[in-house]
């Protein structure tokens, strides 16, 4: 048994970072202090934009992207559904859950579910705003331009994976003339999310959202250790450049072991 | 115990797949990724059918209930039924002529259609964007121009065949372009994994359903 070649540094990486997520989280659970956590705008916007469509009477509309469930950025997606159905739920306002992957599709239906019957709303929960669209990428944008434009949504939530249908929903939901929170780790997808929407979560802050939204302290507490990280690959930056600059490519060997 | 379950099935099938992704010659390891791949497939496969069961309960009902637009539902019924049924009891491989001709006939114009609209999206948000109400905005207008002109030969006729514009384009893209992007992807990296720890270890809970308060 031998670790794949080129695995061994990201191997011993992803060890040290799952002790200091352990670590903090055994520190947050002693009751120990964490650190704040920096305000979030598009986060923190959530409960504006569903409370605008409370007042408005029109539904909220939530994609979770177009990733499968192997993909981290629809698995965070899920947990924002979780959120967002529950608020939907509290202010009794319809929630129009969009999907593209079938087998995201049955979780999207069951999380929205859950949440309605978690503050006591159940016979609220409608079957049919929770939609599997299509499985083709486009067919699934031509469906939801069509809901936007019928159904007018005050509020456009566009957080997961998303390829080249990002820019169709978003500039259709600002047409619609919905609030846009988006969202995604797709850096090529990132500038069209930012031009055309309200708010947008970028990279990391998608995966951060259910810690800072449930504003657990044992889940705020990885986010902690997700920055101790980000620290040591700054430190990693400087000192590959400075070695770098100086003809040395220890540190490029060492990373691809 | 609904929670509970599922979280330790997550966690050893995690540790398994983890491990056989890093580790090498362990048979064990291998064929319990293959066995968990093909699982997924099979879950995969049975999902499509509860997704065409939701979108007959919806076209349905509409069209039961004449709700405006209903003709669209019974068209969007026609063309799944339709496909399926000819894909499963007609041509019954992929490489059948019929079924051939309708993938490159119907679904790939469609979907090339639906693609080309992107153009127009994006003048509209270029448009929105570029507007200059704020310093972010008067950067990103700038940035944009020189980029656009540096991109097409009007740029470097504009400047007498010079190709400082070119240049410059190239610099942007290649040096803040490329710094941003990968200081977004180390972020976005680790976030990723550490959700994926998170779902792991059982903290996060948000994927078994509800917010898990």
């Amino acid at each position: 048994m031998s670790i794949v070649t080129g695995y061994s540094f990201a191997f011993w990486v992803e060890i040290l970072f799952l002790v200091a997520v352990i670590v903090m989280i055994r520190r947050a659970r002693g009751g120990m202090k964490i650190p704040e956590i920096y305000k979030v705008a598009g986060l923190e916007a959530m409960d504006e934009a569903i409370g605008r469509c409370t007042e408005m009477g029109k539904p909220v509309h939530f994609s979770p992207g177009i990733g499968d469930l192997q993909n981290a950025q629809t698995l965070a997606a899920m947990s924002i559904l979780g959120y967002v159905a529950k608020q939907c739920a509290r202010y009794d306002t319809d929630l129009i859950a969009t999907n593209r992957n079938v087998i995201v599709y049955p979780l999207s239906e069951e999380i929205v579910k859950q949440s309605f019957a978690e503050v006591g709303k159940l016979d609220n929960f409608k079957p049919d705003n929770v939609r599997w669209i299509s499985d083709d990428q486009f067919a699934y944008a031509t469906g939801v331009t069509g809901i936007m434009f019928r159904e007018k949504p005050a509020a456009n939530i566009l957080v997961g994976a998303f390829w080249a249908e990002s820019l169709i929903f978003a500039e259709v939901g600002s047409i619609a003339g919905a609030i846009q929170i988006s969202g995604t780790a797709n850096t090529h997808q990132i500038p069209f999310f930012v031009a055309a929407c309200d708010y947008c979560l970028i990279g990391e802050e998608l995966y951060a959202a259910s810690a800072y939204l449930s504003k657990e302290p044992v889940l705020l507490a990885s986010l902690v250790a997700q920055d101790w990280g980000k620290m040591v690959g700054v430190v990693l930056i400087v000192v590959g450049t400075v070695m770098a600059s100086v003809g040395s490519n220890a540190l490029g060997t060492l990373l691809s072991k | 115990m609904k929670k509970e379950l599922p979280v330790a099935i997550t966690l050893i099938l995690a540790i398994l797949y983890v491990l056989a992704n890093y580790f090498t010659g362990v048979a064990f390891l291998d064929t319990a990724k293959n066995l968990l791949d093909r699982w997924y497939l099979i879950v995969a496969a049975w999902a499509v059918l509860v997704g065409s069961i939701n979108l007959t309960q919806i076209h349905g009902r509409r069209i039961s209930g004449k709700r405006e637009g209903w003709i669209f539902s019974v068209w969007l019924l026609i063309c799944l039924y339709g496909m399926m049924f000819f894909g499963i009891f007609v041509a019954k491989n992929a490489s059948h002529p019929g079924w051939t001709f309708m993938y490159n006939q119907l679904i790939a114009p469609m979907n090339a259609t639906v693609y080309s609209t992107i153009v127009f999206y994006i003048g509209s948000a270029a448009y929105r964007a570029f507007r200059v109400r704020s310093p972010e905005a008067s950067v990103l207008l700038v940035t944009a121009l020189i980029m656009m002109l540096g991109r097409v030969p009007l740029g470097r006729m504009l400047l007498g065949g010079h190709p400082a514009l070119s240049q410059m384009a190239d610099w942007i893209l290649n040096v803040p372009n490329s710094a941003g992007m990968r200081g977004i992807q180390i972020g976005a990296c680790l976030g990723g994994v550490a959700t994926a720890l998170r779902i792991a270890l059982g903290i996060e809970r948000g994927h078994l359903g509800g917010t898990g308060e």
